[in-house]
């Protein structure tokens, strides 16, 4: 049975020891993003954004509260079935560019599949080209990162990031390092991918140019929720 | 600056430490070469000194001159003589002891005072030897007084005990010279005041042997000198022997040219060489510099792939230094700091490093030296201990350099890359590029120099073997081909790994897990940048095999070798004394020992009698005749007592013996007569010994070796060629000699009993005051070959170098991996974000570890033995004594090689815990720079 949300976050805390006392990163969240569609998780720096991506992506558990990712709650998963789950359910765009740089673009998408354990064959071929031609690289698929702009970088990692059909994408402010309009052509792509691919992606920025692009908007400031499930 | 500098250093403080260590071991090394060698050489002529010493009973290191004063008018001739003496120190620059002066006039008849009628007629000779009231013990009487003369004033005199029975004189009697007169015309009078006898111990001032002194009498040396020389030198005759004994344990190894050349000077070329023999000790000096020269060079020749590989390693390391920090540069190159600005503080920083490299390299080069002096055997201390590491300018000399280089190694790059701006920097990072030596071919070019090298000297083994008998040193291209093919075979190996690794990639380009997968595009990418630490690895390995074998087969060789020739644990030859004929000539038969007192002894297993004399010959006619030793054992006794290598004769040596067994007159000859004279088996031969007498045979066998037998006798002529003969050797029995050619004197071969040596038997041959003319032993003849100091050196110098190597190579293969995986932490933590578990990226490590590391260490294993197989052999001859007849062949010792192994095991695991421990210290979070909070 589908579930009606992809992530669905109730009564999260976290809470960090720092020097000399404890640092509360995230204070009660609760949230839940439907099956297909863009939401932008918002805020400046520090007010927990990075700290609640890392929650949801399995990479961090939360002081307290659940978290479910496809109706699994991830908490109770072992490490090994947690990476599985990031392996096949999940795609990551960081911020910085993160190819891997001994890999070219086909390389770095294929291996994504790998990851996720999909069998070698004409199939994930056509799906690597598919998924390079979708981000408009189709002509590049042989280049290393250090021959691409940065854009073009980060958009090899957002094919990458789709190729294995993930349910959920987490883009960790991925247009950060990119100008306007390229930033604003990657949102496109994203808007574009969850209805040509049915995927949920979770995005983090800090421009507020880009909002507008998102299907909901979640807010975060000093670690509280203060715009709440916001439909655009 | 400082204060940058210094920050600087503990910023990059492990990369630091690695250069520090870079440079103290590179500064120890070459530190101590000089310390050990001069502290061996030293010790090699203090060895020769003290075995001529023991072997000719004088003291070593004396001059002896003999000049006649004939009724000298001024006494010039002795005067100048003196002059000389008390010169000798300055002029030879040696310390010396003390200098015997012994004056005698000529004889003299004489009469006692006291009209003796047992005494005939006497004629002797008055004299004095300087020091004698010293060292001298007195027997009965007195010494002669300060003042030398009695108070009615004859002349105090003492005798020698010879003297006294030959001269038949009493002490205490006054006798009379008939012609002898003083200066006034008056007889000289003599009063024998005493009998004397050399004192107890090893007194080195007896070189003048008083049992010659057998007409002389001795007085007082100054009243003597007024006496009889000066003004007054006209009227007498006197025989003056001067005897200058150098103190030779304050001969040090460098003074030694010196003291050779000027020895020579006063012996050949100056006014006085007409007074004076060739002294033994130069033949000492001599020997001692033909062979130093040798070590020397041998040793240094043998340093210089390790010195090599520590420059190249402070080279990788300072490069991987600017590598990192390259960024930096550019940075505030960009900024407007002058290139010279940047040299400056890397200019500062290396000498920093290398000072305190010095303070601790220098030190740790003192420690070395011993260690090496300690090496017995590759990777095998003992300690000796009595190596005096002393330094000197020219160890200090050698320091200096070795921080030169350390310095320039260091610094000299910043220059190059002091010039680069951030925006060149960006251009080359994007460029990619094949190895420069991979453009040149050079693993092909030194495959091929050191192949060509490698055919020349196996086709000229000879050529080598005369050049090792000439005393040269080592020949430096040899060793050189050697090294050269080990880098060229590694670079070879280099240049296909890529292309291995990548087939390898090929055949399962499907299947590869992800972790495979991505190791491999990371070798094919990254790969070249580790050729530099691969190729460190593949040289250590290979050198360290390499090394392993040389020095384990040319001591193997040596030992063989030694025991071969002596053919028995020992060999005792007593003296025969020979009958006499009624007048007292010799009859040439003599009295034969009881032998049967060997049968007895405690530390004897068995003994056989071998008759072996070596001046027989055969062929009838002056001009056929052909000389040869005959031998004549007991088969059964001689084979239990002596052995030969297995595999070292066509048959098993046993056969031999059996063959000559059951043949009464059979004759078991050496191959020359087959391959010289053209017999065969069956043939029937005479020969004769020494004696003239004969004996005829069947020859039953030929042999090539024989326990104790050299086949050929290679010979240094005087213009420098050599020349190579046939030793020709007859066996038979000794049963059938004894019959035909009467008892002859013959040795024992004795075979020693479990748990005795030849000190045991030393201990007997004196208690029992066996007179001995031979004696040989097989446990000290193997202990002087092994001890040879080149041979020591040799494996000294290697052992040192793969212990340094080793460490170079360890820390290299650390440095490189822990930078490795720092570069790529970033990578690593996109790997874990996307889902690879710490499990995969271990094994990708693993599988990276196995392209580079496990490739290389099998490419090392592999080249290592090639290069034993090929260059051993050659190398040996350079190492062969002059006595070496038994074939040289490879020794490869197993446990060398697991000591060899294990060193390298223990590396490899130690890098690997560190890198594991890394790589689980590495937080996900923290390398991708997620989670600002």
């Amino acid at each position: 049975m589908e579930n009606k949300f992809v992530i669905e976050v109730s009564g999260v805390n976290r809470i960090f020891s720092v020097p000399g006392g404890e640092f509360q990163a995230l204070k009660d969240i609760n949230t839940k993003v439907p099956c297909g569609s863009l939401a932008i998780l918002r805020g400046r720096s520090g007010s927990g954004k990075t700290t609640l991506m890392n929650i949801i992506g399995a990479l961090d558990d939360p002081t307290s509260g659940s978290v479910k990712i496809d109706g699994t709650e991830v908490g109770k998963l072992s490490g090994r079935e947690r990476e599985n789950v990031r392996r096949r359910e999940m795609g990551f765009v960081f911020q910085a560019v993160s190819l891997i740089p001994t890999m070219n673009a086909f390389q770095n998408v294929e291996f994504s599949m790998r990851l996720a354990g999909i069998k070698a064959g004409r199939e994930r071929d056509k799906r690597v080209e598919e998924c390079l031609k979708l981000v408009g690289l189709g002509n590049r698929m042989q280049h290393m990162p250090a021959e691409m702009s940065g854009g073009e970088q980060q958009r090899v990692a957002i094919a990458r990031a789709f190729a294995h059909r993930p349910k959920l994408i987490l883009a960790d402010e991925p247009t950060a390092e990119l100008d306007s309009a390229m930033a604003a052509r990657v949102t496109r792509l994203f808007h574009e991918m969850t209805r040509k691919e049915h995927v949920t992606i979770l995005m983090t920025t800090h421009d507020v140019g880009l909002m507008d692009a998102g299907d909901m908007i979640i807010e975060l400031e000093s670690g509280r929720q203060v715009l709440h499930d916001q439909e655009v | 600056m400082f204060r940058i500098m210094l920050q600087k250093l503990w910023h990059k403080r492990w990369m630091n430490l690695c250069l520090l260590l870079g440079s103290i071991l590179l500064i120890a090394t070459v530190v101590s070469f000089p310390l050990y060698q001069s502290a061996a050489c030293e010790r090699m002529l203090q060895d020769e000194f003290r075995s001529d010493m023991a072997k000719q009973g004088r003291w070593p290191a004396m001059l002896s001159m003999i000049t006649v004063s004939k009724k000298d008018r001024q006494g010039t001739a002795i005067r100048r003589m003196e002059e000389l003496m008390a010169g000798l120190e300055g002029q030879l620059g040696i310390a010396v002891k003390e200098t015997l002066y012994y004056y005698l006039l000529n004889a003299q008849e004489v009469h006692s005072a006291m009209n003796r009628t047992d005494m005939g007629d006497q004629s002797l000779r008055l004299g004095t030897l300087s020091g004698l009231p010293d060292h001298a013990e007195m027997l009965s009487g007195e010494m002669f007084s300060e003042k030398g003369l009695t108070e009615d004033g004859s002349i105090e005199v003492v005798v020698s005990q010879a003297g006294m029975v030959k001269l038949d004189l009493l002490v205490g009697e006054t006798i009379l010279f008939d012609n002898l007169k003083d200066a006034e015309g008056k007889p000289l009078k003599l009063f024998i005041k005493g009998v004397f006898a050399e004192g107890s111990g090893d007194d080195f001032y007896w070189q003048v042997d008083p049992d010659e002194m057998e007409n002389v009498c001795l007085m007082q040396t100054d009243l003597f000198r007024r006496m009889f020389t000066g003004e007054n030198a006209a009227r007498y005759t006197i025989t003056c022997r001067y005897l200058p004994l150098f103190d030779y344990e304050s001969i040090r190894s460098d003074q030694v040219a010196s003291l050779a050349e000027a020895t020579r000077f006063l012996t050949e070329e100056s006014d006085f060489r007409s007074t004076m023999d060739r002294p033994a000790y130069q033949d000492i000096l001599e020997n001692y510099l033909s062979k130093q020269g040798r070590i020397q060079a041998t040793l240094l020749i043998l340093q210089v792939p390790v010195l090599i590989m520590l420059g190249a390693f402070l080279f990788m390391i300072s490069g991987q230094m600017y590598e990192m920090e390259r960024n930096e540069i550019s940075v505030i190159k960009s900024r407007g700091s002058s290139g010279g600005q940047i040299f400056r503080l890397y200019l500062y920083q290396s000498t920093f490093l290398t000072l305190t490299g010095s303070a601790l390299g220098i030190p740790l080069g003192a420690v070395f030296s011993r260690v090496l002096g300690s090496a017995r055997s590759f990777l095998e201390f003992e300690d000796s201990g009595s190596l005096q590491i002393v330094f000197t300018a020219r160890t200090w000399g050698y320091a200096a350099g070795a921080m030169a280089a350390s310095l320039c190694i260091m610094a000299l790059p910043a220059i190059r890359h002091s010039r680069v701006t951030i925006v060149k920097l960006k251009q080359q990072k994007a460029l990619k590029k094949k190895s420069w030596w991979e453009k040149i071919f050079l693993d092909v070019i030194l495959l091929a120099l050191s192949l060509y090298g490698y055919y020349s000297y196996h086709k000229n083994q000879e050529l080598l073997a005369q050049s090792v008998l000439m005393g040269e040193p080592l020949d430096p291209l040899l060793y050189i081909s050697s090294s050269l093919f080990i880098v060229g075979a590694g670079l070879l190996f280099l240049r296909l790994q890529p292309l291995i690794v990548q087939l390898i990639y090929l055949a399962g380009k499907r299947f590869w897990r992800p972790a495979s997968y991505a190791s491999f595009l990371e070798n094919r990418k990254n790969g070249r940048k580790q050729q530099f630490i691969m190729l460190f690895l593949i040289m250590t390995i290979s050198l360290g095999m390499y090394h392993a074998t040389v020095a384990r087969s040319i001591l193997q060789n040596a030992r063989e070798n030694a025991e071969y020739l002596d053919g028995a644990d020992i060999v005792i030859r007593e003296v025969w004394p020979e009958l006499q004929d009624e007048n007292g000539a010799g009859t040439g038969n003599y009295l034969e020992p009881d032998v049967t007192k060997y049968i007895e002894l405690d530390w004897a297993e068995s003994y056989t009698r071998v008759l072996y004399d070596e001046h027989g010959y055969i062929g009838e006619s002056k001009s056929s005749r052909q000389e040869v030793t005959v031998m004549g054992i007991h088969t059964k006794d001689f084979g239990e007592i002596t052995w030969l290598p297995v595999g070292l004769t066509e048959k098993h040596y046993y056969e031999y013996l059996n063959e000559l067994a059951v043949e009464k007159d059979g004759l078991l000859v050496s191959e020359a007569f087959r391959s010289r004279l053209g017999m065969k088996v069956g043939d029937t031969l005479t020969c004769y010994n020494s004696q003239g007498l004969s004996t005829t045979g069947k020859i039953v066998d030929f042999f090539e070796y024989w326990p104790g037998y050299t086949p050929t006798a290679t010979v240094v002529n005087p213009d420098g060629t050599v020349s190579v003969g046939d030793n020709y050797l007859v066996v038979t029995h000794y049963d059938r000699l004894r019959q035909l050619w009467g008892v002859a004197p013959y040795e024992i071969w004795l075979q020693l009993k479990e748990g005795y040596d030849s000190q045991d038997v030393i201990a007997w041959i004196q208690d029992n005051d066996v007179h001995v003319r031979k004696f040989t032993d097989k446990a000290a003849d193997v202990q002087n070959a092994v001890e040879d100091p080149l041979l020591q050196g040799t494996n000294g110098v290697l052992t040192m170098g793969f212990i340094v190597t080793i460490l170079l190579c360890g820390v290299g293969y650390l440095i490189y991996w822990i930078m490795s995986i720092r570069s790529r932490e970033m990578i690593f933590g996109v790997l874990r974000a996307c889902g690879m578990h710490k499990g995969e990226l271990f094994h990708m490590l693993m599988n990276e570890q196995i392209f580079s590391g496990l490739f290389s260490v099998f490419a090392g294993i592999g080249i290592g033995k090639l290069a034993s197989v090929m260059f051993v052999p050659i190398l040996q001859q350079a190492y062969a004594a002059s006595n070496q007849v038994l074939p040289m062949k490879l020794v490869v010792n197993a446990s060398d090689m697991m000591r060899l192994y294990g060193v390298i095991a223990g590396v490899m695991i130690v890098c690997l815990l560190v890198l594991i421990l890394l790589l689980l210290k590495m937080n996900v979070a923290k390398a991708l720079k997620l989670g600002e909070e």
